[in-house]
């Protein structure tokens, strides 16, 4: 168990600047999550915890010991690779029991252990197979077998899994948060699946171009994101995004839509709504009209796709409040009160 | 339904055939010979005739199978030095880029230099050290071309290697270099049976440095061949039995690796 | 010292003994007058070595012999290998054995080719040319004129299976679906060989000429074993006269220069070579 901590790192690949003046800290026995757009640096954040990638300048300390300068088998860590790295040429005992035998563990110890992982993980009936011989969610549960093997002080999980089907990833989800919060160990996980990182996180971190934008609770940075790139980043289907004006507490975009907001300006505003914010209404009450575009049920739930003027805005709708909704039909529209998010139209920065 | 023949499947069918027998004929025809007696020899397209084993008891006597071990030794050590130091430079400029294209370059380079240029050094310097024919100065001068022929297969081997199983390695608690032996040299394994083939087999050929470095003692197995080049009709069957000796290894051999060599070389080995 | 630079630097310094130093010994060998009868008497005579085998026309003329070799041969083995390669690709019975068989010359000692065809291709004791004979026609394999031809068809025989084996990888390699998509499309055989067999295979097929070429440049094997350079010097490959200057005559320090001459030659001609492909590539 142990702190993780950066101090002003740069990681440089020639002139381009991967990571840029990181100052973190990933809290002891938290489960934190990198999430980002490729290329933002998150992998390269993880690798430099490994000490796979050289830090260009700056500090990276774990539990309180400077490891900047270390080499991998010196930092107590163990890591998932996306694409698992099973060692092909070991069964999967082997594989599991590697890190024990590699630090100069007996043998005879390490089988015990691995029978505790082997059961931790299901994969009991699989230890003397070869990792060809197994599916991609055993490969997946040999992998972070590897990785439990050892108690290390810090876990990496480099997009684990990405590689796996819609229906085992949200399996390998469930099963990875319930050994976390067994185990207790400080982990670190980088995806840039954010709907992952929103159901795995303790701690969310959404980067981008080698910064970091926000650092919170995943329910802090949904509901109160820094800017317009973390807004519609974070949640699916995204955030809807509407230019305009913002004069005493009343916005009103180009295109007619209309919303009592903060009292603020007058300003040219971005005005931020979730799509499970924005409510039918008859026209009475409504702020303003919009025409019903395009319909998709999901089941319980429904996207609709409303049109006003040349703006479109994306609604999720409950099934049984739906009535008469179709599509080419007229309705009137409201967004809820006080869920409106304002963010200044030059910086992008939330008001 | 019985899809009609197309002419390029009968074409493809009778190039397969005519192949076939433009390089068994020969083989055979040596092998037929090398039962003749020497009168036989008189007429080359005698097929029946009453085989003797006096060529072959000849061949055998000759030193033909001490001059094989020399041959065998030098490919063996030639190729052991190289397939070492070529793995552990290959892995260098793989994956650290050591040395950038430059590297890469001199391998590739060292690969086109003729024989010619390189043998009057070692024969020079082996007349120096009083090491002319033996098989340290043949193996000095087979390491300069089969060791930049392995670095070069091994370079494209690593390159096609996965990078992530061996940084697994080493955060998983192993140094640099046990990583390297314990997790990427297995994963390249077959590609570095196909390397240490090749050198082998470019080794045990070699007639140009060998016979220049060794002519006499230390004779290797193609030197020794090319001692039966005569005319005399009375050794002309001799030449084929000799012939023989050094054609059947290589083409049981060939049996064995011509699938893995396929795989090896479709496998990322011939990248430029 | 860093870890990579520990990897690397068995290799280095073995390459540096095993090639560099010869390249650079033999560059100064073929400014001396050196002789290996004589090596007590050898001095520093400059660039005289290369202005003597510049002078050589012997020289020149084992040059052309080597270029039409290399060439003719080259064309040979790359035209016959794309047909076999092609055939066996196709092959669905026996593929195994067919193409260990068909690949198993080039695994054999050259010196042991060569004798074979001496054996098999002799005048009075060849059981090709009494073969012809009795059939009314009469062929010298190694006369004037035709021993060079001859020369080519053995190293023909050697390699193209070398040319078939690099091939078939490249065939093997390819994607499937541009296939797929021009039998849709209803191409033709040759079309689709035209089209896009050839440029999709062309990467390698310039690797196998590339390879084929420098160490055809190298024949030496099948001129010893069978011509040593005859008729007159009709066969006397530059490799084989290098070796004669410098072994049967020992003027160490002139074949040095001749070897060196050739390796500038051969250099210049990669170095186009390879401008020209970049070139291509570019368009």
């Amino acid at each position: 168990m142990a702190k993780v901590t950066f101090e002003k790192v740069v990681k440089k690949y020639g002139n381009v600047l991967a990571v840029d003046d990181l100052n973190l800290e990933l809290e002891d026995g938290k489960f934190t999550v990198l999430v980002g757009p490729s290329g933002c640096g998150k992998t390269t954040t993880l690798r430099m915890i490994a000490g796979l990638e050289d830090v260009t300048s700056g500090i990276i300390s774990i539990d309180k010991l400077d490891v900047t300068s270390l080499e991998p088998k010196d930092r107590d860590i163990s890591m998932v690779f996306q694409n698992y790295a099973l060692y092909a040429h070991l069964t999967v005992a082997e594989n599991i029991i590697f890190p024990l035998l590699a630090r100069g563990g007996k043998r005879v110890e390490a089988q015990g252990r691995l029978q505790e992982v082997a059961k931790m993980l299901n994969i009991s009936h699989l230890l003397e197979r070869k990792p060809k011989e197994l599916s991609g969610g055993q490969q997946q549960r040999v992998a972070i077998g590897r990785a439990i093997a050892r108690a290390p002080k810090v876990f990496l999980f480099d997009e684990p899994l990405s590689n796996l089907d819609a229906k085992l990833r949200v399996e390998m989800r469930t099963e990875l948060l319930r050994l976390q919060r067994q185990l207790k160990t400080t982990t670190v996980y980088v995806t840039h699946d954010q709907e992952e990182a929103m159901t795995l996180s303790d701690v969310m971190i959404v980067m981008k171009d080698g910064k970091i934008l926000q650092k919170g609770s995943p329910i802090d940075i949904y509901e109160y994101p820094n800017d317009t790139f973390v807004a519609s980043f974070v949640g699916s289907p995204r955030m809807n995004l509407i230019s305009g004006l913002c004069d005493r507490g009343l916005f009103t975009s180009e295109s007619g839509i209309k919303s009592i907001v903060k009292n603020i300006g007058p300003k040219k505003t971005v005005l931020g709504i979730r799509p499970e914010e924005i409510l039918l209404v008859p026209a009475v009450e409504a702020d303003f009209m919009a025409t019903i575009e395009i319909v998709e049920l999901l089941g319980p739930r429904a996207i609709v796709t409303l049109q006003v003027a040349s703006e479109h805005l994306t609604a999720i709708v409950n099934t049984s409040d739906m009535g008469s909704i179709q599509e080419g039909l007229e309705v009137g529209v409201k967004f809820r009160k006080d869920r409106t998010h304002l963010f200044d139209e030059k910086t992008q920065v939330r008001l | 339904m019985r899809k009609r023949e197309s002419s390029w499947g009968i074409l493809s069918k009778l190039i397969i055939t005519f192949s076939f027998i433009i390089v068994a004929a020969p083989l055979l025809w040596v092998l037929l010979a090398s039962f003749k007696t020497g009168s036989d020899l008189n007429d080359p397209t005698l097929v029946t005739f009453t085989p003797t084993s006096e060529n072959w008891k000849k061949v055998f006597s000759s030193g033909i199978f001490q001059s094989a071990g020399r041959s065998a030794f030098v490919g063996v050590i030639t190729v052991a030095i190289s397939i070492v130091l070529g793995s552990m430079g290959a892995y260098s400029i793989s994956r650290y880029k050591t040395g950038k294209s430059l590297t890469r370059f001199g391998i590739l380079a060292a690969q086109v230099l003729p024989p010619a240029v390189l043998v009057f050094p070692f024969l020079d310097l082996a007349y120096r050290l009083r090491l002319s024919d033996t098989l340290v100065a043949v193996i000095a001068a087979h390491l300069s071309f089969v060791l930049p022929v392995v670095t070069w297969f091994l370079i494209g081997f690593f390159d096609a290697a996965p990078k992530e199983v061996e940084e697994q390695a080493l955060v998983d608690g192993l140094d640099r270099f046990a990583a390297f032996r314990k997790v990427v040299l297995p994963q390249v394994a077959p590609g570095m049976g196909a390397a240490a083939i090749f050198g082998f087999v470019l080794s045990w050929n070699d007639l140009f440095y060998a016979l220049i470095l060794a002519p006499g003692n230390a004779a290797t197995l193609p030197v020794r061949i090319a001692g039966f080049n005569t005319f005399r009709g009375v050794e002309l069957g001799a030449m084929c039995a000799a012939i023989l000796v050094s054609v059947v290894p290589v083409l049981i051999a060939s049996f064995f690796i011509q699938r893995r060599l396929v795989r090896g070389i479709s496998g990322g080995a011939v990248k430029f | 010292m860093s870890f990579r630079i520990r990897m690397i630097l068995p290799l280095i310094a073995t390459f540096v003994a095993a090639v560099g130093y010869p390249l650079f010994y033999s560059f100064y060998l073929s400014l001396t007058s050196y002789k290996i009868t004589q090596r007590w008497d050898s001095h520093f005579v400059g660039l005289n070595q290369y202005r003597d085998v510049f002078a050589n026309s012997d020289y020149w003329s084992a040059m052309k012999v080597t270029g039409l070799f290399v060439v003719i041969g080259v064309f040979l083995e790359l035209s016959l290998g794309l047909a076999i390669a092609l055939s066996l690709q196709r092959q669905k019975r026996f593929r195994d054995f067919t193409r260990s068989f068909l690949l198993s010359p080039m695994f054999i000692t050259p010196i042991a080719v060569g004798l074979m065809f001496r054996f098999l291709l002799n005048q009075q004791l060849g059981a090709i040319p009494t073969i012809l004979d009795k059939v009314g026609f009469s062929y010298d394999f190694f006369g004037s004129g035709n021993a060079l031809f001859t020369m080519i068809m053995i190293d023909t025989w050697q390699w193209t299976p070398f040319m078939v084996l690099l091939i078939l990888a490249g065939l093997e390699s390819l994607s499937k679906q541009p296939f797929e998509a021009a039998r849709v499309d209803g191409a033709k055989p040759f079309y689709t060989f035209r089209r896009i067999t050839i440029p999709m295979l062309a990467p390698i097929l310039t690797v196998a000429i590339l390879i084929r070429s420098l160490d055809a440049l190298k024949v030496f094997e099948y001129v010893y074993a069978t011509t040593r350079g005859g008729p007159g010097i009709e066969t006397q490959t530059i490799q084989y006269f290098t070796y004669q200057t410098g072994i049967q005559y020992y003027r160490l320090g002139n074949a040095s220069a001749m070897a060196y001459l050739l390796l500038i030659i051969v250099m210049i001609i990669v170095v186009v070579l390879f401008k020209q492909i970049e070139k291509t590539r570019r368009l």
